[in-house]
């Protein structure tokens, strides 16, 4: 039944997201014939720096759909739509039901805390893997429509990096609800941090070739057909630890 | 294990930072009582409850409920397994219908009664396909009481279970639990400042005050043990200072000198009448004026 009560509580914001990625994955593929009749003028676009850079990459990646299909969803659309959604989910919990007193009703069930955090975290967990995955199939789905393939191993692959590198995100919001009484500061503390990660990672992108984000989208992968298992191992047991210190700071709270 | 209490504590303390709600209560439920728990607002009623259910930790003392410890994660899960509980606000999940949140709750209690959730539902007149957020308050209260009571708990602790409710619904809820105390062997603990539906359902209470118990015993030998002495004299009524024990107050009016006895008014009828008075008057005192001369002795 706890698993009924976390799929009541945060199923706007999954089907929000769920609808807001889809529209997203229809229309990159969608988009991609038009992308193809505006290649011939790529070459006419002089911008100078990381900006320049990125746009000449992205052109050079466009010109097959595998790449194209990797540098406007996976490393783009889905990759910030999803982290602002894994905040999101991962926001709100016991402590917030204790400003609206619900709290205590579910407090008095024969459940311990850790139980109930645990059923709200995998609940949550499950719901960022159908917004990772459910979106990047249907890519895979849509692509005949636009003349092209798109194979369901790379959906799932980038999928599951962009989900077990990106959970971390999701703990922190979880951990901070803990803290906070309200779902806006966990959801904002972690969004910040995810911006500030993004940015710090541009900077050092030419000097250090790991990041964040890019265990997310899944370069790795994508330029070696092999998944960064010791990144996604790292970024999952930060998440894990994350989750062991939510359930231990909700242990201790006094409602 | 028969006459181990329900509820079981000593010496119980709670801080929340510098404030002490509770310092040091000591209070024991008889199995199969109505207790009442008496308390001005602020007194430490609500604070002593979330201790016993795990919702809050101790600072010191013990709590224990069916003899497990109160503050020990597992024994917490035990005891809400064979409690029921209301609390002061009855704020349930406003996302879910009546019904869904029946059936939610139910999933939890192997021991759950659907004889007694059908009769309920019909007889608090339960709207089941409405949201818990559009119910009024007492709508709330009597959901919130169906669901604790359906539990086929052993304890019911219910804190101030008909606040804000207006009389007829307070009547209903009061009649409800009364009604389901009869059926079975159930333990009743509720908190509450209402003292006239304390004095109506409740057989044992506890007066707390400042997050100690400064009275608690049986309502019959409680009512039975109190007595207003007082005393009309044809002057200025006397300074005067008793020796006999069980003097709770002594309060002087004009001519006339009122003593408050707790411990039944012979023993401080000699000393009374050695005052030369022309009138003495002993008479029962109610719980409320027990309440108050208690507390108020607190000040």
């Amino acid at each position: 039944m706890l698993w009924y009560k976390a799929w009541l509580e945060t199923r706007w914001r999954f089907l929000i997201g769920l609808a807001i990625l889809t529209a997203s994955a229809c229309g990159t593929v969608f988009v991609y014939p038009q992308v193809m009749r505006l290649l011939p003028l790529a070459p006419s676009i002089s911008v100078d720096g990381e900006l320049g850079r990125r746009v000449q990459e992205a052109v050079q990646l466009s010109r097959e759909y595998r790449g194209y299909i990797w540098s406007q969803w996976f490393r783009q659309n889905l990759i910030q739509t999803w982290t602002v959604f894994a905040a999101l989910l991962g926001a709100g919990g016991l402590l917030s039901q204790s400003s609206g007193g619900a709290a205590l009703y579910t407090l008095s069930m024969p459940a311990s805390r850790s139980r109930l955090l645990g059923v709200r975290a995998a609940a949550g967990l499950a719901e960022l893997f159908v917004l990772a995955a459910a979106p990047s199939l249907l890519i895979t789905l849509l692509s005949p429509a636009v003349g092209d393939r798109y194979s369901v191993v790379d959906a799932l692959a980038h999928s599951a990096c962009l989900f077990f590198g990106g959970a971390l995100f999701f703990a922190l919001a979880v951990l901070l609800s803990t803290v906070f009484a309200d779902i806006w500061r966990p959801l904002l503390i972690a969004l910040a941090l995810a911006a500030v990660v993004a940015i710090c990672e541009q900077f050092v992108r030419e000097v250090w070739p790991y990041g964040l984000f890019r265990l997310m989208s899944g370069e790795a992968y994508f330029r070696t057909g092999r998944l960064p298992w010791p990144g996604l191992l790292i970024t999952s047991a930060a998440a894990t630890a994350l989750l062991y210190g939510a359930a231990s700071s909700i242990a201790r709270r006094d409602f | 294990m028969a006459d181990q209490p329900v509820i079981d504590v000593a010496g119980l303390r709670k801080d929340y930072g510098p404030i002490a709600a509770v310092r040091g209560l000591d209070l024991q439920v008889p199995r199969g009582s109505i207790y009442g728990f008496l308390g001005r607002n602020g007194a430490g009623k609500t604070t002593t409850i979330k201790v016993l259910l795990g919702m809050a930790r101790p600072t010191g003392g013990s709590a224990r409920v069916f003899g497990l410890a109160a503050d020990a994660p597992d024994a917490s899960v035990e005891i809400r397994r064979r409690t029921g509980f209301v609390s002061e606000d009855k704020e349930l999940y406003d996302y879910m219908t009546v019904d869904e949140i029946v059936r939610f709750t139910a999933g939890f209690y192997p021991r759950w009664r659907r004889d007694l959730e059908a009769r309920y539902l019909r007889a608090l007149e339960l709207p089941a396909p409405a949201k818990v957020k559009t119910l009024s308050r007492g709508t709330r209260t009597k959901l919130a009481l169906l669901l604790a009571l359906c539990r086929g708990a052993e304890l019911l602790v219910l804190d101030e279970p008909t606040a804000g409710l207006d009389p007829a619904v307070t009547e209903q809820v009061l009649q409800a639990l009364v009604g389901h105390v009869a059926q079975g062997e159930t333990t009743i603990f509720f908190s509450s400042h209402q003292i006239a539906e304390v004095e109506q359902i409740a057989d044992r209470i506890a007066i707390v005050d400042r997050g100690r118990a400064v009275l608690a015993g049986a309502l019959d030998d409680l009512r039975e043990s109190f007595r207003r002495v007082q005393l009309v004299f044809d002057r200025e009524a006397p300074q005067a200072a008793f020796r006999a024990a069980g003097v709770a107050r002594v309060r002087r009016q004009g001519r006339v000198l009122t003593v408050i006895a707790s411990g039944g008014a012979e023993s401080i009828l000699d000393e009374a009448r050695a005052l030369g008075p022309i009138s003495v008057d002993v008479a029962p005192v109610t719980l409320k004026e027990i309440f108050l001369e208690t507390v108020a002795t607190e000040d």
